[in-house]
């Protein structure tokens, strides 16, 4: 009679406990499933293609070719070629994408309504034009023969520098053109976080004696360090794939791959010669590559951030 | 230490005056507190006396030599500010070696002179922590730490003690108050709260509306308030005041309360004239017998050393302290009085009336034990026909 009884009741509770416990994964299933969809699976795809050879054709073979991609890829001397331009990229565009908006944000925070709008249109303008459009502008500009830079060098007396197809000038040609872009993000960020020091705390700096400059040294700069350390970190990892686009409008990887990157090859390789088992494998090495740099990166701007109450 | 003159010291944002030439003279050594209620100015003259504000007009002397345009580290002042203003990124030791590094004082020096403010602040086991690892009290401590190192000529003090819960207030108090006796630095305190004010003060400055409304000692300003508005501001609860106007010369009468008469001891402004009674709650007699004004308590509040009743007579509001020897009750019926000693007579302006001595008829021993109920005997007494 008693278990007549229980049973139903049961079977309920049990129903309930189980819709219960599927509720959370509900929860997260739109972000887990994106998850899924854009970054794991194609990973995992990568990671499984590095290891094989294909051609990317629907019909074509897919063949199992083991360690021989990344072995090519080291052989490679265009490989190399691409590591330490992205390592030229990085180092070239951190003074633009993190001193010099520092600069700025520091040096115009004191600036009073009217020019500090005009200074912030100034800044902001290149974030807000397409990549393609400012690399096509860019073009017009650096021309050997008709750009604008060219004639005033021109009419300064100077012999006309062949700005994207020099092999020692072309690449910082781009990291110029990337970071010119990126001032307006980077001084943005700094900004907002130079206005966010406690004001009291320059005051008791200037009471206690400190020049401007040690005030900057000292107090400034100390506390904006996990800022900086969060833009050092996007510089490092995405540098060299935001001047992706001005190497395919401008330069192509030219002239004699000087201005290719790790991100312009891997794309090369998948795209252009069709070997997606090379391209998958150079992914790779990007990936844990830049996994150990922003992991390293993340731990030290845990270091450096004071929280200031 | 350094004395300070200010004359005419005057501030304006963009043609916006909000302090209205100031004229005092600090003493050497003395501690001066300036209260006022939030937006006086209180502040802002501070921060003009250490150079964190431009002075708009006036001048700022400092054992003699103008400061207007000094730079704040070269006026030989120290702040205390209101948050602490304590570096987040540096230790205690940092904190307060900071304004000695900045002065190229060699490491060794550095480190004996923190160390020995840290002992006189109970600092030293504290000196490598943080400041986001130390307690509201410790925080202020090192903030002061920080102020006393550079042995200044005069410490500015911005409200340090609003953010402390109130047992800590009354010990950071008694604490700034024996360190100030031990350094003998000249100090300017700001504060809204009028008991830190009472209690810490040498001579306090009552300011309002960008304007000083008075300047005197404690006891001064408490026994004597230059205005109806520090009459309100100082003391809690707040004195009462009460709208009347001369019957004649001598005696006034308030409204809303035809049968309260009181003498001023001195010449008024002639019949019909409106002025300002002020009586403090400690000084209203409150009894339960027939004599005085009677009045209903709405509410006692219990401040456990004492009681306060807030007691109503139509459109008339008294509070009064209560004798502890006595039960009262709310919704009671008392009886008030207001012993002439103890009145505050204010004119229309709300400035206190200045008691003119030679106008005095010698009716004041009368006047002292005199309260009134009922006007056609107080009129009889006062006007010598009874």
């Amino acid at each position: 009679m008693t278990a007549a009884f229980s049973s139903p009741s049961q079977s309920a509770r049990r129903m309930r406990h189980s819709r219960r416990s599927i509720a959370p994964w509900l929860y997260i299933a739109p972000a887990a499933l994106t998850f899924l969809v854009w970054i794991y699976w194609p990973l995992f795809d990568a990671l499984w293609l590095s290891f094989h050879q294909w051609n990317m054709l629907p019909r074509a073979p897919v063949k199992f070719v083991g360690w021989s991609n990344y072995a090519n890829i080291f052989a490679l001397p265009k490989f190399w070629q691409a590591l330490r331009n992205t390592g030229i990229y990085v180092i070239g565009l951190l003074p633009l994408a993190v001193i010099v908006p520092l600069a700025v944000a520091i040096y115009t925070n004191d600036l009073s309504g009217r020019f500090r709008n005009v200074y912030r249109a100034i800044i902001f303008v290149p974030m807000i034009i397409a990549p393609v459009v400012a690399a096509s502008v860019w073009r017009w500009v650096l021309d050997p023969d008709y750009g604008v830079l060219n004639g005033l060098l021109k009419s300064a007396g100077i012999a006309p520098i062949q700005f994207l197809t020099d092999p020692d000038i072309a690449i910082w040609a781009i990291v110029f053109i990337t970071g010119w872009k990126l001032i307006g993000f980077s001084t943005l960020i700094l900004s907002a976080a130079n206005a966010n020091i406690n004001p009291a705390l320059v005051e008791a700096a200037r009471m206690d004696g400190a020049s401007r400059w040690e005030i900057i040294r000292d107090i400034r700069l100390p506390l904006l360090s996990s800022t900086i350390l969060f833009l050092v970190m996007i510089t490092t990892l995405l540098g060299a794939q935001w001047s992706f686009s001005y190497i395919v409008v401008l330069t192509q990887g030219g002239p004699l791959g000087s201005t290719t990157n790790i991100f312009h090859i891997l794309w090369d390789f998948g795209f252009s010669s069709m070997s997606v088992g090379w391209s998958s494998a150079a992914a790779i090495i990007l990936f844990l590559g830049f996994g150990v740099l922003a992991f390293s990166l993340m731990r030290l701007a845990d270091r450096y951030s004071f929280h200031d109450n | 230490m350094a004395h300070l003159n200010l004359s005419g010291l005057k501030k304006s944002y963009d043609g916006k005056q909000v302090v209205h030439g100031i004229d005092m003279e600090i003493l050497e050594g003395e501690f001066i507190v300036i209260v006022g209620p939030s937006g006086c100015g209180k502040s802002t003259l501070l921060r003009m006396i250490a150079g964190l504000e431009d002075i708009s007009g006036g001048e700022l002397l400092i054992d003699g030599q103008c400061m207007n345009d000094v730079e704040p580290s070269q006026r030989g002042c120290a702040m205390v500010f209101q948050n602490y203003a304590l570096y987040p990124h540096m230790t205690v030791r940092q904190n307060i070696g900071y304004p000695l590094k900045v002065a190229r004082i060699p490491k060794a020096d550095i480190q004996r002179r923190v160390e020995a403010v840290a002992a006189t602040l109970a600092l030293t086991d504290y000196l490598d922590r943080r400041p986001a690892q130390l307690s509201g009290g410790q925080r202020q401590r090192v903030a002061m730490g920080r102020a006393i190192v550079r042995e200044p000529g005069v410490f500015l003090f911005d409200e340090p003690l609003s953010n402390l819960d109130a047992k800590l207030r009354v010990d950071m108090r008694i604490e700034i108050r024996r360190l100030h006796r031990r350094l003998k630095a000249t100090s300017i305190f700001v504060t809204h709260d009028q008991v830190e004010a009472m209690t810490l003060a040498d001579r306090l400055i009552v300011m309002n509306g960008g304007r000083i409304a008075q300047i005197g000692t404690p006891a001064e300003v408490y026994a004597r308030p230059a205005s109806t508005f520090v009459a309100s501001f100082m003391g809690a609860p707040a004195m009462n005041l009460f709208e009347a106007a001369t019957l004649n010369e001598r005696c006034v009468k308030l409204k809303n309360c035809e049968d309260w008469v009181t003498e001023a001891g001195f010449r008024l402004p002639p019949a019909g004239h409106g002025v300002t009674v002020g009586i403090r709650p400690e000084d209203v007699a409150i009894s339960l017998n027939g004599k005085g004004l009677a009045a209903r308590i709405e509410l006692i509040e219990e401040l456990g050393g004492s009681r306060v009743a807030y007691c109503s007579r139509g459109a008339l509001a008294c509070a009064a302290m209560l004798p502890r020897d006595i039960d009262f009750s709310e919704d009671q019926t008392v009886f008030l009085n207001f012993p002439a000693s103890a009145i505050h007579l204010f004119d229309q302006e709300g400035a206190r009336f200045q008691e003119d001595k030679s106008n005095n008829d010698g009716n004041s021993a009368q006047a002292d034990k005199s309260f009134y109920t009922g006007v056609k005997d107080a009129l009889a007494v006062m006007t010598g026909t009874e």
